[in-house]
């Protein structure tokens, strides 16, 4: 842990919904640049973590730190505005909106006509179909629907969209999940593509197969509880399976 | 359909003009089926197509359609408005009443703001009380209207003050034309262009076809829904206002069942009853074609009646076609 400057740090963060208790003092770290797999079975808290570091709702105790500043986000919006931004499967394109007007969702630009603002949809179309095309999407216009695109366009576009606004850290739910073979590959590629640019990465799945090739770094959670945390270099990914099933580690990991 | 998409890439979109890209225009529909109803009343009969019908029919339009662009503003944004109705007739009593004590343009600021906070309270009972808002503006729509009969036992005012509010809203222009009529055309521009072209229509948009993802992307959906039932209550208000001020008479029944004519008219326009997509110049052309269709009926011959049979009828088949066309388009 040394000589290496963190990102975001969450400390002690417990979170209760009634009488569960989602997240038990739970830790979790992420470096500058770095891409760090979260992993766990449904119903560990990975969801929760990453819902509160993103703004969606604010821990019962803890504190999250963002580069190096305490920060308590009240919305998403909060979170968006430092540059931390979620890409989930099913919460990030509205289904009967055009891909450019997902694009800036929340972000539209706008010149000023007279007294009033009105979006620039000349600079939406165009940005939005450079962003796309770079990203490997083809599509007929900006103005065609997202309900058109398959799981692997949606979920490039939307990694792309943070990419484009310059996000810092990427938190990636669950984003391989029902994608075809080479659509997975694409998105892999963009996850490391981003990682280059400098962007940290969260990269949240059940599946330790999908995230253990690109990942450095992965955070185990079991039942709420943070249960393992190794590095690439220390563990296959037979390994971290037996970690997630048996609920510990193994003493020949722990150092 | 897909397939194609893909092959025909970026590049070469231009030149792909045809009938796909007309049908992809949603005011397509109701446009198509306005101007077939206009051409059948027209041949059928000798006064439909005069100055003094069109301006006849423009004016009970003008008073449907005020109502339809902010009920639909709202459904656009995911939720139902039926207290509409009520708040028309409520306002129009609450207009006379004011006017008769102090003059019209006080009486009709204050009508217009009582009909805001009406619409913020079936914004905050919705919100709030998680209740679907077609509940929550049903038990407004009949408090309203209970209360009104209630209070007036049925009984009439009629309008004995100012003629400033009047002359603005509904007095005679010349050639047969009203104020209300450019006010529902200025309207139904505003609206459009709040919709389409500005970031608050794109976070309408965005509520109505997934909140949770607005939400996430940063808007704030409480906000944009409460806003829209304010819009939905005021724009109902100022119809009330309207039909008081051309009428001169306010009763306690005025308006009832409008609000169904007024969803018929958003959802033969082309809004989706689920949120998340209309256009203003659809409900423009449903309304229209809901007004043409009352006057044309009884032009032709046919009794009074037929005009709710033809417009359940006209209701089904165009959200069939909507249907149709959204299934081909996504």
């Amino acid at each position: 842990m040394q000589e290496v400057t963190s990102l975001a740090k969450m400390v002690n963060i417990d979170k209760n919904f009634r009488a569960v208790q989602a997240l038990k003092k739970v830790n979790l770290e992420i470096r500058q640049g770095e891409i760090l797999g979260l992993l766990g079975d449904n119903g560990a808290g990975k969801s929760t973590l990453i819902k509160i570091l993103a703004g969606v709702f604010p821990p019962d105790r803890g504190e999250i730190f963002f580069e190096d500043e305490r920060v308590n986000f009240s919305s998403p919006k909060d979170a968006r505005a430092r540059g931390i931004e979620t890409v989930h499967q099913a919460l990030s394109l509205v289904d009967v909106m055009s891909i450019s007007r997902n694009f800036f969702l929340g972000r539209e630009p706008t010149k000023k006509i007279g007294p009033i603002y009105l979006l620039d949809r000349k600079k939406m179309d165009g940005e939005c179909e450079r962003a796309v095309t770079g990203l490997g999407v083809r599509v007929r216009s900006p103005n065609e629907f997202v309900s058109i695109l398959s799981g692997g366009e949606r979920q490039a576009i939307s990694i792309g969209r943070a990419m484009h606004f310059k996000v810092k850290l990427l938190i990636l739910d669950e984003p391989l999940t029902a994608l075809s073979v080479r659509e997975t590959k694409e998105v892999l590629r963009q996850v490391e593509k981003a990682r280059e640019l400098g962007v940290s990465v969260i990269f949240i799945t059940h599946n330790v197969y999908h995230v253990y090739p690109v990942a450095e770094r992965f955070v185990m959670l079991d039942k709420g509880i943070k249960i393992g945390e190794v590095y690439k270099k220390d563990a296959s990914p037979e390994d971290i399976i037996e970690i997630i099933a048996t609920g510990k580690m193994p003493q020949a990991l722990t150092s | 359909m897909k397939e194609i998409a893909n092959d025909i890439g970026i590049e070469n979109r231009k030149q792909t003009l045809s009938f796909s890209q007309i049908r992809r225009w949603p005011e397509f529909g109701v446009i198509l089926a306005f101007l077939i109803l206009f051409t059948f009343f027209s041949i059928f009969s000798s006064k439909f197509l005069t100055l003094r019908n069109f301006t006849g029919i423009l004016t009970i339009v003008s008073e449907l359609g005020i109502m339809a662009i902010g009920v639909a503003f709202l459904m656009i944004a995911g939720e139902f408005d039926l207290s509409v109705s009520s708040v028309y007739a409520f306002s129009g009593f609450l207009f006379v009443t004011l006017a008769n004590k102090y003059n019209s343009p006080l009486a009709f600021v204050i009508t217009l703001a009582i009909a805001a906070f009406i619409g913020f309270c079936n914004g905050v009972i919705t919100l709030r009380a998680h209740i679907p808002s077609f509940i929550a503006t049903l038990g407004m729509m009949l408090l309203l209207r209970g209360s009104l009969l209630a209070v007036t036992g049925g009984e009439s005012v009629s309008y004995s003050s100012d003629t400033i509010m009047p002359a603005m809203l509904t007095r005679f222009i010349g050639h047969g034309f009203r104020p209300s009529h450019i006010w529902f055309l200025l309207l139904t521009l505003i609206f459009s262009i709040i919709l389409t072209n500005t970031r608050y229509g794109n976070w309408v948009f965005a509520t109505g076809g997934k909140k949770e993802v607005a939400r996430a992307m940063g808007v704030n959906v409480n906000k944009v829904k409460v806003t829209n039932f304010m819009l939905s209550a005021l724009m109902a208000s100022l119809s009330g206002c309207i039909v008081i001020s051309r009428f001169k008479l306010a009763n306690a029944s005025f308006g009832t069942g409008m609000e169904l004519e007024a969803i018929a008219s958003a959802v033969i326009g082309g809004t989706f009853l689920t949120g998340g997509y209309g256009t203003i110049i659809g409900v423009f052309f449903g309304a229209f074609l809901m007004g043409m269709m009352r006057t044309g009926l009884v032009m032709i011959g046919a009794p009074a009646y037929w005009y709710q049979a033809f417009v359940g009828a006209i209701l089904i088949i165009a959200a069939t076609i909507n249907l149709k066309l959204r299934r081909l388009e996504m």
